[in-house]
């Protein structure tokens, strides 16, 4: 039991020099003062270690040079135009460019040449006349209208008003256009995957 | 015999004032004038307007469903898409499967040869070696096993109350209904009420149609033509001479559920037009509807 004490006497006495020491530096040997200090120890007298250091006025100046000197050259660097993005579609890719893709040409009889030059023109006369015909019934029609519209103001003036107020509601219109063959009603369609590798390019 | 003189001088003095209007360009002063005169005649011309128009209006709808499938080539279309075919043909080069077919098919003429020897060739491992020509018939298996349905079947083409006859053709909805003691054939047509515009006529006509769920787009709100007829003389009075009927186009989005056999309206081509419809009102009903 003296032991026990004896040792945590000790522990309690070594428990109150070292919070001492610690506060006077890292050095182990107690200074009473810092300025009297023993001749064998480091010469880190107060005045030494108190010093502030000399603050040179050209220094944050210097450096706000350098860092606008380096705004500088960023912004020359960066006044380069951005590189414009390659429109896919008109740059022929290489295998088009394949010579061992070529075709044979073909040897066309003379009565086939002709018959194609005749086509042709017929298909032309057939496109010419069908074309008149379109625009004769888009005009008969604007006619019918603008009939309608005059007996309509003969009529009565609001409901002219009326009929000539363009219809906000009716645009945007979609309509199915015609396919091959009817849809199938009660089809299932597949499900399908598919990945998207289109480039995208970022200037 | 004073009243309809003080309207018709109230008639051609306005046609008068409204022509100066719109011929008078830019010239200020004589504009402005004109158009306080002219303001006052209206006030008057449309009090007289509204106590006596001798015509009774009605809007009618021309419902139209647009055609489901492509229509047919005719002869020289037909001729000519074949000489397409074969013209892009020629001049296009060979595509990645078809070089695949021709480097299988020297592959193989190339192991019938008496001289073969198989270390000269690529390596290829123990890769199975599909051939472009088993990925064809393997695709066109898949083709086959896919039913469409039939473009064209000929008992619903004659069955005129059904929508789905004629898909290559646009149809017209022509109903019958009771005008003036005589059951007619025309496009479906109600009276105007007061305080409401002509396509909302033309609305309630199509709404009112006895047992039909169309749902239709109308397009805008003018009319597309107008037929007008006088009464005969013995039925004519001081206050309807005659009628006008306005036309609104409507393209049909969805068309609800079947209707009934019974029911009085029929779905036509039109070429089919001039069968149900009366000849004075098919010429000026034919200008609208385009065949295209």
């Amino acid at each position: 039991m003296s032991v026990t004490l004896s040792r945590c006497l000790c522990r309690v006495l070594s428990r109150q020099t070292a919070p001492s020491s610690f506060l006077l530096g890292e050095h182990r040997h107690t200074v009473q003062s810092p300025w009297f200090a023993p001749v064998m120890t480091l010469k880190t007298s107060a005045p030494l270690r108190a010093e502030p250091k000399k603050k040179k006025k050209v220094d944050p100046r210097r450096e706000q040079m350098l860092r606008e000197r380096m705004r500088k050259k960023l912004k020359k660097l960066e006044k380069v135009p951005p590189e414009l993005i390659p429109i896919e579609d008109l740059i022929t890719p290489a295998k088009c460019l394949d010579e061992t893709r070529e075709r044979s040409p073909p040897r066309l009889s003379f009565e086939e040449s002709e018959g194609r030059a005749l086509l042709l023109k017929e298909w032309c006369r057939y496109k010419q006349e069908q074309h008149i015909a379109e625009v004769e019934a888009v005009e008969l029609a604007l006619e019918a209208q603008r009939e309608a519209l005059e007996e309509l103001k003969l009529e009565s003036e609001e409901l002219y008003q009326s009929a000539l107020k363009p219809d906000p509601l009716l645009f945007p219109f979609t309509h199915e256009g015609p396919a091959y063959t009817p849809p199938k009603t009660k089809y299932e369609a597949p499900d399908g995957k598919y990945n998207n590798i289109t480039k995208v390019y970022t200037q | 015999m004073a009243a309809p003189c003080r309207r018709m001088a109230a008639r051609s003095l306005f046609h008068f004032l409204s022509f100066s209007r719109t011929a008078g360009g830019n010239s200020g002063f004589r504009q402005f004038s004109s158009t306080s005169v002219h303001r006052a005649t209206l006030q008057t011309k449309s009090v007289t307007e509204k106590a006596s128009s001798p015509w009774t209006l009605m809007a009618a709808v021309c419902l139209q469903r647009l055609p489901v499938i492509s229509a047919d080539c005719g002869p020289i279309e037909r001729k000519f898409r074949d000489m397409m075919l074969q013209l892009e043909l020629e001049k296009s080069l060979l595509s990645d499967h078809e070089l695949r077919l021709l480097e299988d098919a020297e592959r193989m003429s190339r192991k019938q040869a008496d001289d073969y020897d198989s270390d000269e060739e690529d390596e290829r491992g123990d890769q199975e070696i599909v051939l472009a020509q088993d990925l064809e018939d393997s695709w066109e298996q898949k083709l086959k096993s896919f039913q469409p349905a039939l473009r064209v079947t000929a008992d619903a083409d004659k069955d005129l109350t059904s929508l789905e006859r004629c898909l290559a053709d646009s149809l017209l909805l022509v109903a019958e209904q009771q005008v003036g003691g005589e059951k007619l054939w025309l496009l479906p047509q109600t009276q105007w009420q007061e305080g409401e515009t002509l396509r909302q006529t033309a609305e309630r006509a199509l709404a009112s149609l006895p047992a039909a769920g169309f749902k239709a787009t109308f397009l805008g709100n003018a009319p597309c033509g107008v037929y007008k007829y006088k009464l005969p003389k013995a039925a004519r009075t001081e206050s309807s001479v005659g009628t006008k009927v306005f036309f609104f186009k409507a393209i049909l989005s969805d068309s609800g559920p079947p209707a009934a056999p019974n029911a009085p309206f029929l779905w036509v081509k039109k070429d089919e037009l001039q069968r149900y419809l009366k000849p004075a009102y098919m010429m000026k009903v034919d200008r609208f509807i385009l065949n295209l």
